[in-house]
C-alpha cells in the first residue's frame, strides 16, 4: 500500500457539515451544486422538541433531521449511484475499507463524534454524534479531512480518526461511511427539486405528532412561558440558552438552517423562473431574520441568570409568531406547482 | 493565530475560528459571510460551560466529603452523564447508578475499574482518587 495518496479535491466551507460535504462531493463528480441546493434537495430543515431526552443537562430539540438523510435523500431524488455503509462490525475493517477507497480514488464521507476531534475549537468538543467530514488524502500515518465547518482542510491521524469514527453514546457512528460511485447522466434537478420540497413540506406541518414541525414550535412556546415558575429563573435560562445553542452555534448558518433554506428556495425560483418560490424565499428569509431576533433577544436573559431581562411570556409568544411565520411559507410551498 | 485573532475576544480561548453564516437583507439577498461568532451566540455557550465547571466542582466536593465515588466526579468532567455513561462503557445503566456510592465502588473489581477508567482516559490508580 502506497502511503501518499492526495486526491484533487475541493474543500469550500459550508454552514452546515453535512450539506457541505454533499455539495463538495457533487462538484468532485463535475456537477456544480451548491450547498443550499444539496439542503433544500436532501430536506435537512426539521424541528422536533422532545423534553423527555437530555442533551447536555437540557431539554433536546433539533433544528435539522437525523444524521446521513440529506446525503441520503438527495441521492435518491436525484438517482445517482452511491453507496452508503450503515455500520462496520470491527473498527480496523471500516479503516481499511476507507484506505481502499481512497486509493480508488473516492473523497469518502464519515460521520464522526466532535468529542475527541483534534483539530475541533474547544467550546465545541461535546459529546455529539452527528458530525460529517470528508476524507480525501493520505499522508503516513494522517489523513486529510475535509470539515466544511473549518476554513481549511485538516490532518488527523489514524488513530484519532478511528477514535472519533467509533465514538459511542446516543446516535453512535459506529464507522459509518458514504460515497458517490459515478455520475454518468443528465441529472434531473427539476424533479429532484419537487420531491425535496414536498417532503419537506411533510415533515413541517403534516406529521400527525404534535413534537414535530411547525407544532413543536407550538408546544416549545408553551413550555417556554412555564420554565421560569416551575425550575426557577437560573435553569430557565440555561434551557433558554439550549435553544439558542441549537440554533445558533455550530455549523447551522444562522438561525437554525432557515437561512439555507430560504437560499435554496430562491435558487430554484431563479433557476426555474418561478415567482412562487421567490415568494416564498423571500417568506422564509423573514421568519429566519425573526428567529435571529429572537436569539438576540434570548441572549439578553442567559447573560443575566438569576434576573432574566426579558418576559418568558414575551419570547414565548415571538416563538407562537415565528410558527405562524414557517407555516404560511410551508403552506404555500404545498400548494406550487413548479 | 495572534494576527487572526477574533478582535473582540482577543485573550479568550473562545470564538476564535471563523464560521461562515447566511444572512437575509433587506434587498431580497441571501448572502454568505464568513466571520466570528457575534456576542449573543458566545454567550449561550459560555453559559454551558460556566455550567459543566459547576457541576464538576459540586461533584469534586461531593466525592471529598464522601458522599459519592470518584467515577461521579470523573463522569461529570467527561460530560456525560449515567445513561452516556453506561453506553461508553457497556455496563448497565443500574449498576452505573449503583457504582456512584463510595461503598460499592469500594468493592469494585479490577475488570470494571479498566472499563470505567478507559472511558475516562486515565489509569485505574488514578481512578480511586480526585485530586
Amino acid at each position: 500500500m502506497s502511503d501518499n495518496i492526495m486526491i484533487a479535491y475541493t474543500h469550500r466551507q459550508a454552514g452546515h457539515c453535512e450539506s457541505g460535504a454533499t455539495s463538495n462531493l457533487f462538484n468532485f463528480h463535475g456537477i456544480a451544486m451548491s450547498e443550499p441546493m444539496a439542503f433544500g434537495i436532501g430536506n435537512g430543515i426539521y424541528f422536533s422538541y422532545l423534553p423527555f431526552l437530555k442533551l447536555q443537562f437540557a431539554p433536546m430539540m433539533s433544528f435539522r433531521n437525523l444524521p446521513n438523510t440529506v446525503f441520503h435523500r438527495s441521492m435518491k431524488y436525484l438517482g445517482v449511484d452511491a453507496t452508503v455503509i450503515k455500520k462496520f462490525k470491527d473498527p480496523k475493517e471500516s479503516m481499511d475499507a476507507l484506505d481502499r477507497n481512497l486509493e480508488k480514488g473516492i473523497p469518502t464521507g464519515c460521520q464522526v463524534g466532535v468529542f475527541n476531534l483534534t483539530f475541533f475549537p474547544p467550546e465545541y468538543r461535546m459529546h455529539y454524534n452527528m458530525h460529517n467530514l470528508v476524507v480525501f488524502g493520505k499522508e503516513g500515518n494522517d489523513y486529510w479531512v475535509s470539515d466544511t465547518v473549518m476554513e481549511l482542510p485538516q490532518k488527523i491521524s489514524y488513530e484519532d480518526l478511528q477514535r472519533v469514527r467509533w465514538a459511542k453514546g446516543a446516535f453512535a457512528p459506529k464507522g459509518k461511511m458514504y460515497w458517490i460511485n459515478k455520475v454518468d447522466k443528465e441529472l434531473d434537478i427539476k424533479s429532484a427539486v419537487e420531491k425535496g420540497i414536498k417532503k419537506t413540506v411533510y415533515e413541517m406541518i403534516k406529521v400527525p405528532f404534535w413534537l414535530v414541525g411547525v407544532k413543536g414550535i407550538h408546544v416549545l412556546a408553551r413550555d417556554i412561558k412555564k420554565w421560569p415558575k416551575k425550575h426557577g429563573n437560573s435553569t430557565a435560562s440555561f434551557y433558554l440558552g439550549q435553544i439558542l445553542r441549537m440554533a445558533e452555534d455550530f455549523g447551522t448558518g444562522g438561525a437554525g438552517f432557515r437561512y439555507i433554506q430560504g437560499a435554496f428556495l430562491k435558487e430554484a425560483g431563479e433557476k426555474f423562473n418561478n415567482a412562487e418560490l421567490l415568494a416564498a424565499s423571500d417568506m422564509m428569509g423573514k421568519a429566519a431574520n425573526r428567529w435571529r431576533d429572537f436569539s438576540y433577544i434570548g441572549a439578553r436573559n442567559c447573560k443575566n441568570r438569576s434576573k432574566p431581562e426579558e418576559d418568558y411570556g414575551t419570547l414565548g409568544d415571538m416563538l407562537h409568531e415565528i410558527a405562524d411565520m414557517e407555516k404560511a411559507v410551508y403552506v404555500k410551498l404545498d400548494k406550487i406547482k413548479i | 493565530m495572534e494576527e487572526n485573532a477574533n478582535p473582540v475576544y482577543k485573550n479568550d480561548a473562545f470564538g476564535q475560528f471563523r464560521e461562515l453564516f447566511y444572512t437575509y437583507g433587506q434587498d431580497g439577498q441571501f448572502q454568505k459571510n464568513v466571520g466570528f461568532h457575534g456576542e449573543a451566540d458566545r454567550t449561550t455557550l459560555q453559559q454551558a460551560w460556566d455550567l459543566f465547571a459547576e457541576r464538576i466542582e459540586e461533584a469534586r466536593q461531593k466525592v471529598l466529603a464522601g458522599k459519592a465515588s470518584p467515577i461521579a466526579y470523573y463522569m461529570e468532567k467527561a460530560l456525560v452523564n449515567t445513561l452516556d455513561l453506561s453506553m461508553h462503557t457497556g455496563i448497565s445503566f443500574w449498576r452505573v447508578k449503583r457504582h456512584l456510592k463510595p461503598k460499592v465502588f469500594n468493592r469494585l473489581n479490577e475488570k470494571d475499574l479498566a472499563k470505567y477508567a478507559e472511558v475516562f482516559k486515565i489509569t485505574t490508580e488514578q481512578l480511586k482518587h480526585v485530586e
